[in-house]
């Protein structure tokens, strides 16, 4: 397997062992960036219609000297965490409380930073009935017209609608060892081949790791994580986070309102390009 | 219907033939031997209500008055931008489909319906499931643009089975960028009326197809995000019969009608004129 633009001891890690990575229950979640980052991090509950969803977290934190709307998908270590997280998987109640929170953002003129990390968004009876798609339509709709700055970066997972409805935003960074997919693979596996044992072929032929999705202009940087993958220093890993949202947060800080709503209109219309764009332009499989 | 039925102006001008689609012998809702002309003239509607799939020639026909479809971006073609191999190369795939006179899984253009000017777009499920591609978002989103400069009504005709895996994440991506599209044309006060036809899930009833001013199912159609073989899988759930049915999403306040096919010209008409 080659690969463009990847140096030569980046090619160690197959496309299945990154993913492993991505879901290590050592990697650092949401609130173990959050923490770091804002450590007055005050978390605000609820969407103000019906629930609270506590695959979503959201607050407030002073970030750099700045008061920061940060929204990120929780996942659990423990068991009982996981289930109480839902594993970081949305139902209607959570993208209905980032809206709600993304426009206290607005009012405040905070920006707004969010972390996302959740294999999809919930695929049950009860999101259904409640109107989950509907709820990541409307959210995705929203957030370009959310006047403040939003960087959103991948963490661990990105997965499908349920990762895209957190993942408008005016910089879209990712850590190394993440991924960002139209489908998880063992749902890609699942479509193509109606078997999902046939997940490390799906994931092979997705192209979703955090290389691939610089390589087709998805994403505008991938941060570098510490040797061994972002469980074994979360420290490390955090500071680097850090310095990169930090960084792209600086450059939309300065920018007049109806600049930044355009530019974000753009940076997803892009895609424009690309019906042109050489065919198999993307990294080989 | 019947209060509406009243009230609604007179169509002088009627929509097309519908052109002919492959139909088993005997209808699936009644297993009554079917009459293809009669079905044909009713709007491949059998008189027990069940709703056969149209194509989207088929919806264009349907919808513009006579003559007047004038298709837009007809000439922008997907092909294979992942290089993706399985189970069928992506890029024969599609050139197969083309071939078959089958032209991506969204048509857009301008046309009139009852002597209205409008945007109409319409997926086509026989074109990789009616997934949304890049070359799918660039059409919806282009007509979103120009109606929202030209304030001209969009009607939408959906069949999909979302994102088109294929395409990657460059599949996903079209999500944002035709709710984008669809954002400024709600901002511009542009009348935006929604048709859900069977099926439509995944990315795109995620991204416009719930998002109009007024939602349309039709009647029995399935509608949702997460297919019920995937809920099942995942949560070993028992799913009631009618979930994600037209009449479901009413219940859960997600669409404003559930309308036969056979109204639905009369009622878009009628809405053009309340909407003007
Ligand atoms: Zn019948």
């Amino acid at each position: 397997m080659t690969r463009h633009g990847r140096k030569p001891e980046e090619t160690t890690l197959s496309v299945w062992q990154v993913i492993e990575l991505a879901r290590h229950q050592d990697r650092p979640y949401s609130l173990d960036y959050i923490r770091r980052l804002a450590p007055d991090f005050i978390e605000l509950h609820g969407d103000r219609l019906s629930g609270d969803d506590p695959a979503l977290v959201g607050g407030i934190g002073t970030w750099h000297g700045r008061t920061t709307v940060f929204l990120g998908h929780q996942k659990g270590r423990s068991l009982k965490e996981r289930v109480a997280r839902n594993w970081g998987m949305m139902h209607p109640e959570g993208y209905r409380k980032a809206i709600r929170l993304a426009h206290h953002a607005a009012k405040f003129r905070f920006p707004i930073v969010s972390l996302i990390d959740t294999p999809g968004a919930y695929p049950g009876a009860g999101a259904e009935e409640r109107g989950i798609a509907a709820a990541i339509a409307a959210a995705i709709m929203e957030w370009f017209r959310i006047p403040v700055p939003i960087v959103a970066a991948v963490i661990g997972e990105g997965g499908s609608g349920g990762a895209l409805g957190m993942g408008v935003a005016d910089r879209v960074i990712m850590l190394e060892n993440s991924i960002y997919s139209v489908a998880s693979p063992e749902a890609a596996a699942s479509i193509v081949w109606r078997d999902n044992a046939r997940k490390v072929e799906a994931a092979e032929q997705l192209q979703l790791t955090s290389r691939d999705l610089l390589a087709m202009g998805v994403v505008e940087e991938v941060v570098t994580e510490p040797k061994g993958s972002a469980h074994v220093d979360h420290d490390a890993v955090a500071t680097a986070l850090d310095e990169a949202l930090h960084r792209h947060m600086q450059s939309l800080l300065t920018q007049p309102t109806e600049d930044l709503l355009q530019h974000r209109y753009e940076r997803f219309r892009y895609i424009d390009s690309l019906v042109h764009a050489e065919p198999q332009f993307g990294p080989k499989v | 219907m019947s209060a509406l039925a009243k009230t609604a102006v007179e169509l002088r001008i009627a929509g097309s033939k519908l052109p002919a689609i492959p139909l088993p012998t005997n209808c699936p809702g009644c297993g009554v031997a079917l009459e293809i002309e009669a079905l044909r003239k009713h709007n491949y509607v059998c008189d027990c209500g069940h709703h056969f799939r149209l194509g989207a020639d088929a919806w264009i026909a349907l919808i513009a008055d006579r003559g007047s479809w004038q298709e837009r971006w007809g000439d922008i073609r997907s092909h294979d931008l992942l290089n993706w191999k399985v189970p069928k190369p992506y890029q024969e795939v599609v050139e197969q489909l083309l071939e078959d006179g089958l032209n991506e899984a969204v048509r857009t253009g301008t046309c009139t319906l009852a002597g209205r000017p409008i945007w109409l777009a319409a997926f086509d499920f026989r074109f990789v499931g009616g997934t949304l591609s890049i070359v799918a978002g660039e059409r919806l989103a282009r007509g979103m643009e120009q109606a929202s400069s030209s304030g001209i009504p969009y009607v939408l005709v959906s069949a999909s089975g979302g994102a088109r895996m294929q395409e990657g994440v460059l599949a996903l991506m079209q999500l944002a960028k035709v709710n984008a599209a669809l954002g400024r044309m709600h901002a511009a006060g542009v009348p935006y009326f929604s048709v859900l036809t069977d099926p439509t899930f995944g990315g795109t009833a995620a991204s416009l197809a719930l998002l109009g001013d007024i939602n349309i199912a039709e009647p029995g159609a399935a509608i949702g995000f997460t297919g019920p073989r995937v809920i099942k899988q995942a949560t070993y759930a028992d799913l009631p019969p009618g979930f994600q049915s037209a009449e479901f999403q009413l219940a859960h306040g997600q669409v404003d009608l559930v309308l036969p096919r056979t109204e639905l010209r009369r009622l878009l008409a009628h809405l053009l004129e309340m909407y003007p």
